[in-house]
């Protein structure tokens, strides 16, 4: 392989094209307002995308397996409006959030029983869980905002040996997510399921079990995705979580992680990803963009990565073609 | 997914179970109601079908809806329209709408197959940008004192039927009579064969969103007239009852199967649902629980019935 | 030696239909065993149940002494049985060392599910040199070759500590040097007391490395027999039930002199170097060469589906340069493609509308101006009888339910309807079984004796040398021989296409 230097330099840019696109949008916003670049930002820039981030680290497993979760974001809202019932109910704090993972995982479990046991499109079993969550949490919470008390937003702002608990809590669940993913029999498994069910199948892997998995870890996640939210923003509305699934699919999709299943990392991949998405709505703030522009700007972004990542993928795919015979000479 | 005429026989039972209970279910005014509301959602899945034939998706058209709504009341309205009180007010509006339509799905057509991004995050990006767009331009407000001119395509509910039956039966026609259909399904069933064969791939999936962005522009219309203002938010929770219906109608997300009579009864079915429990005096919230359920239901009883034919498989 | 794997009267029905009776045989231990038969004969069905994924109707197997009765991939596996399959179980996105031990990663304790890399590392590259693959571990299989690909298999056996190892086609998608190679390793892999079973329609292949060869045909054994008191001849005759007096049918046109198809210098930088040849009316021109020489690439390029860096190609004197497929179809050029199920047919859709596919723009003015339908049904009929697509199927059927000929036959008829002048067919007879070859053999050569031209790409020599007028060899992406009938010759031809990559 000696192709000429400016060739193999920008494969190298394509290649890492969320990383380029991340370095851009930050030098973009620090030349234009100096705040951004200051460290009390950059500690925002990783409060922010906890939520988000944890969120689509769940999503993640279950893309590899080349499914997709449209309920995460309902998830989200039954397991914090129970919570945030139960916390206006007087319950200790540690009850609250023990009965919020539960009610993540078994609402994933739910999900990956319909999926697993009846092999129906997780799409179309998603998208109604999806319809069922959103109904039950707005009969929760009566349609109508449930403020919680302030000691919620105390926990958001707490740090452990000085770092913003938010941010523990995500990079924990990335490093036990990555650690997972790459190193475990489960998780290689998942990548092969998500390559070819039936071989993974012929190939000895419990196939089943490693989809119900899954899913049961994206409803984990979102249910924690929903936790960090609620401590950064101590109320539930009617719109809690709602489209949250769009973000964190973006945020995956952003990290390199593929629709079809089987490619894709939790770490830097998705991290990256979900840092992205919010370090521009971080730098909106900060130069003061009308909020309305917000989504513009945002989807705009994720539109061009979207488009460098499907270049990308034509170039290599053209530059690793099989070769018949080697030109000499040239 | 599930077969058209079990669709059909579905919306029947339901209709026939429910009437005795659901108070002035089976009244002609409840049925106009259901009629007026279930048209565009009509229309829009229509598009949608065809687009999930191909082997596609789209997730963008509701916010359509949304931009094209906002596009026809910043024209039309009285009161801060640009063509306030002028004769050409009405046609020039429903141009547009169309015409945005028309151009988003071309915007999506032209990321799938120049740019080669996958459909779902393609229309997703699509999707976020377009009803931005639509509240930033109004700042979120409804725009009012639409033309009385355009009002009527909401009032007459048999005009709405002829734009909404006109538009289902040209889709129909199409898939069913001419080439383009064969096509598609071709496409839809096997890419590489369908271009080995000579069908112009890129052409006919860039037509196809382009088509569905156009439906989607004409249920703006009829949306907008039925609403009476021009909503940044209009449709905005209608997507997955978009999907759910034309899924439910027998149309695969893996491409090259589907009918348009199919996404008819899926909508009239959803629709029925919906106004049932409504009568029924269900609040919002237990509707869209129980939805969820009739949708998984559906599929239930597909995979069930499909597992029955398949034998062993 | 005692035997290792008994078949005993194993009868299985699908709808009511017998796909296998009473099938039994034995394959003793350490020995290699061929299974033949034609496609449909249930080689298939008996190795799915031999591997847990279908259950028998009736009767039993027993390996290594004891009753096996598997219930799923897993119980075959732990029993010592794998399989190394057509389409190979491996995930190009994992590395070597994980598909070697996917099943069953070894634990870096008992309590604790973490992969033990460094041992699965050491394991992989001890099972690696046994294959001879000289690659790290850790490298990606999908920067593999189909040939390592199949070894990387084979080493997926041995490290499951397989007794028996059943071969499923294993040397379609070789070429002949990593066929060799294989060959190789199995001679070493019976020397260390495996058993195999080797499944294949290249029967010189079976003569040549089995023991024992067993013929079904109609889902029963006809034959078992020494593989060296067997001929081709016989096995042939024992597979279709008769003896075959005719591979080939008499030829009945000739070429004339007319030039239809012109190709002048084409070239693709790393894929085809200068190719130059001329096809005439009622001409088949075969084109030999190994697999992965560059000729199911040249037809992507003569077709337009890929790019051309230079050269001309002339179709009937016209130059087709920046045409796309759609408008070389229209001026008479068809494509049979290597592949039928990945881009031959559509697979899920109708007999009907596959076979209109290519054909429809001529029954229509505009893509949106209505099909005349009743044209396009009299068409079907018209080329079905043309091609003798078997009556019992229905225009509305899908294309999947047939078998692999009449699958075939629909995907030149498809063709046929836009009555095109030049035909390049690549490997038009793979995986299709002997009796419906020679339909197949009698298509191609009606084709020509109407004053088609003909470009048949095929790996099987024998069938280029009785079917064609001449034959070109390629060999690295450049044409390297054209014979002429009077010099036909299967070690020519051989020598060509492979040359300097081994000393033939």
């Amino acid at each position: 392989m000696t192709a000429p230097v400016g060739r193999s330099l920008g494969l190298l840019l394509l290649n890492q094209a969320s990383l380029v696109l991340f370095a851009g949008v930050v030098l973009t916003f620090g030349l234009m307002s100096p705040a951004f670049l200051q460290p009390a930002n950059a500690s925002n820039i990783l409060i922010q995308p906890a939520s988000t981030g944890i969120l689509a680290v769940g999503m993640t497993f279950v893309l590899l397996t080349a499914g997709v979760d449209l309920s995460v974001g309902a998830i989200m809202f039954v397991a914090a409006a129970v919570g945030g019932k139960l916390i206006l109910g007087g319950w200790p704090f540690g009850g609250v959030l023990a009965v919020m993972i539960l009610i993540g995982v078994l609402y994933g479990a739910m999900n990956a029983w319909f999926i697993t046991q009846f092999a129906i499109l997780a799409f179309v079993v998603t998208l109604a869980t999806r319809y069922f969550g959103r109904g039950l949490g707005l009969r929760i919470t009566e349609t109508r905002a449930m403020n919680l008390p302030e000691s919620f937003y105390e926990l958001g702002a707490a740090r452990v040996l000085g770092v913003p608990l938010p941010i523990l809590v995500f990079a924990l669940i990335v490093v036990v997510a990555h650690v997972v993913l790459t190193r475990t029999p489960f998780g290689r498994q998942v990548y092969a399921v998500g390559a070819d069910v039936e071989a993974a199948r012929k190939a000895g892997v419990r196939t089943r079990a490693v989809l119900f998995a899954v899913y049961v870890i994206c409803g984990f996640c979102a249910a924690a995705a929903g936790m960090v939210a609620l401590s950064q923003a101590p109320a539930v509305s009617p719109t809690f979580g709602n489209n949250r699934e769009f973000m964190a699919i973006a945020a995956a999709v952003l990290g390199g992680t593929s629709l079809f299943g089987g490619r894709g990392a939790v770490f830097p991949g998705t991290v990256l990803g979900a840092v992205l998405i919010q370090t521009i709505e971080n730098g909106l703030t900060i130069l003061n963009v009308n909020s309305y522009l917000y989504p513009l700007i945002t989807s705009g972004v994720i539109f061009i990565a979207v488009l460098l990542d499907a270049t990308r993928c034509r170039v290599l795919a053209h530059v690793n073609r099989r070769k018949i015979f080697v030109e000499t000479g040239s | 997914m599930l077969s058209e005429y079990l669709v059909a026989w579905l919306c029947l039972a339901y209709f026939v179970a429910l009437a005795p209970f659901a108070p002035g279910f089976a009244s002609l005014d409840n049925l106009r109601t259901i009629l007026a509301y279930l048209l565009p959602i009509l229309v829009v899945s229509v598009g949608l079908t065809l687009v999930l034939i191909l082997g596609g998706i789209d997730l963008s058209v509701t916010s359509m809806i949304a931009l094209a709504s906002v596009v026809g009341g910043k024209i039309m309205s009285g009161e801060e329209g640009w063509l306030a009180g002028h004769a050409l007010a009405v046609p020039v509006g429903i141009v547009a709408m169309l015409g945005t339509g028309v151009l988003l799905g071309a915007v999506n057509g032209l990321a799938v197959t120049v740019g080669r991004i996958p459909a779902f995050i393609a229309t997703l990006t699509t999707m976020m940008f377009v009803s931005g767009l639509a509240i930033w331009v109004t700042l979120s407000r409804k725009i009012g004192g639409l033309p009385d001119g355009f009002l009527v395509l909401g009032q007459r509910l048999w005009v709405a039927v002829g734009i909404a039956g006109g538009a289902a039966w040209v889709a129909h026609a199409g898939l069913s009579r001419t080439l383009y259909g064969k096509w598609l399904y071709a496409i839809g069933h096997n890419v590489r064969a369908a271009r080995v064969s000579g069908v112009p791939v890129g052409w006919v999936t860039f037509g196809t969103y382009v088509v569905s962005g156009g439906f989607a522009g004409l249920a703006a219309i009829l949306f907008t007239a039925v609403l009476e203002t021009g909503n940044p938010e209009m449709a905005r929770d209608n997507l997955l009852d978009v999907v759910g219906a034309v899924v439910i109608g027998g149309t695969s997300l893996y491409g090259g199967k589907g009918t348009i009579v199919g996404t008819v009864f899926g909508v009239l079915f959803l629709a029925l649902v919906d106004n049932s429990l409504n009568l029924l005096g269900l609040s919002f919230y237990s509707i869209m629980m129980v939805k969820g359920g009739v949708i998984l239901a559906a599929a239930l009883v597909d995979t069930t019935r499909n597992r029955w034919r398949g034998g062993a498989r | 030696m005692t035997p290792a794997l008994r078949f005993r009267g194993i009868t299985k029905s699908f709808f009511g239909v017998k796909v296998l009776q009473e099938v039994s045989f034995v394959v003793p231990g350490g020995q290699t065993v061929g299974i033949v038969g034609e496609n449909g004969a249930g080689k298939s069905t008996l190795m799915n149940i031999l591997g847990g994924n279908l259950q028998p109707d009736d009767g039993e197997m027993e390996f290594d002494g004891q009753r096996y009765a598997p219930a799923s991939p897993g119980d075959a596996r732990r029993a010592g049985i794998a399989f190394v399959h057509q389409e190979l179980n491996l995930f190009g996105n994992l590395a070597i060392a994980e598909n070697l031990f996917l099943g069953g990663f070894p634990w870096r304790a008992r309590w604790l599910p973490w992969i033990h890399r460094r041992r699965i590392h050491e394991r992989a590259r001890q099972w690696l040199a046994e294959v001879n693959l000289p690659h790290a571990p850790d490298t990606l299989v999908e920067r593999l070759s189909a040939g390592e690909r199949q070894l990387v298999e084979i080493a997926k056996a041995l490290a499951g500590d397989a007794r028996l190892i059943i071969l499923d086609e294993p040397t379609t998608s070789l070429t002949a040097v990593e066929a060799e190679r294989l060959f190789a390793i199995l001679g070493r892999l019976r020397q260390r007391g495996i058993s195999l079973i080797y499944i294949s329609h290249s029967l010189g292949d079976v003569l040549r490395l089995c023991d024992q060869v067993v013929v079904l045909r109609d889902g029963a054994v006809v034959a078992q027999a020494p593989a060296r008191e067997l001929t081709v001849e016989r096995i042939v005759a024992w597979m279709v039930g008769r003896e075959i007096s005719q591979l080939f049918p008499p030829r009945t046109g000739q070429p004339t002199d007319r030039v239809l198809l012109d190709v002048a210098g084409v070239t693709q930088p790393g894929v085809v170097k200068r190719v130059s040849f001329q096809l005439r009316a009622g001409e088949i021109l075969g084109l030999s060469g190994l697999m992965g020489a560059g000729r199911s690439e040249l037809a992507r390029i003569l077709f337009g589906l890929d790019p051309c860096a230079a050269g001309d190609v002339r179709l009937g004197g016209e130059s087709l340069r920046g045409q796309p497929p759609r408008e070389r179809i229209r001026r008479g050029l068809a494509l049979v493609t290597e592949d039928r199920r990945w881009d031959g047919l559509c697979a899920e859709a109708t007999i009907g509308d596959n076979l209109t596919l290519v054909a429809l723009p001529n029954l229509t003015r505009s893509p949106l101006a209505w099909v005349d339908r009743a044209a396009a049904g009299q068409a079907v009929q018209r080329i079905r009888e043309a091609v003798r697509l078997t009556p019992a199927a229905r225009d509305e059927q899908p294309v999947k339910t047939l078998s692999g000929g009449n699958q075939q036959k629909v995907v030149l008829a498809k063709w046929l309807l836009n009555e095109p002048q030049v035909f390049i067919l690549d490997e038009p007879t793979r995986g299709i079984d002997v009796g419906a070859r020679y339909e197949i053999y009698r298509l191609i050569q009606e084709l020509a004796a109407r004053g088609a031209g003909v470009l048949m790409i095929s790996s099987e020599i024998e069938e280029l040398i009785g079917l064609c007028d001449r034959i070109l060899v390629m060999r690295r992406g450049e044409i390297r021989d054209c014979i002429e009938p009077a010099a036909f010759d299967r070690e020519r031809i051989l020598r060509a296409a492979l040359h300097e990559e081994v000393g033939v």
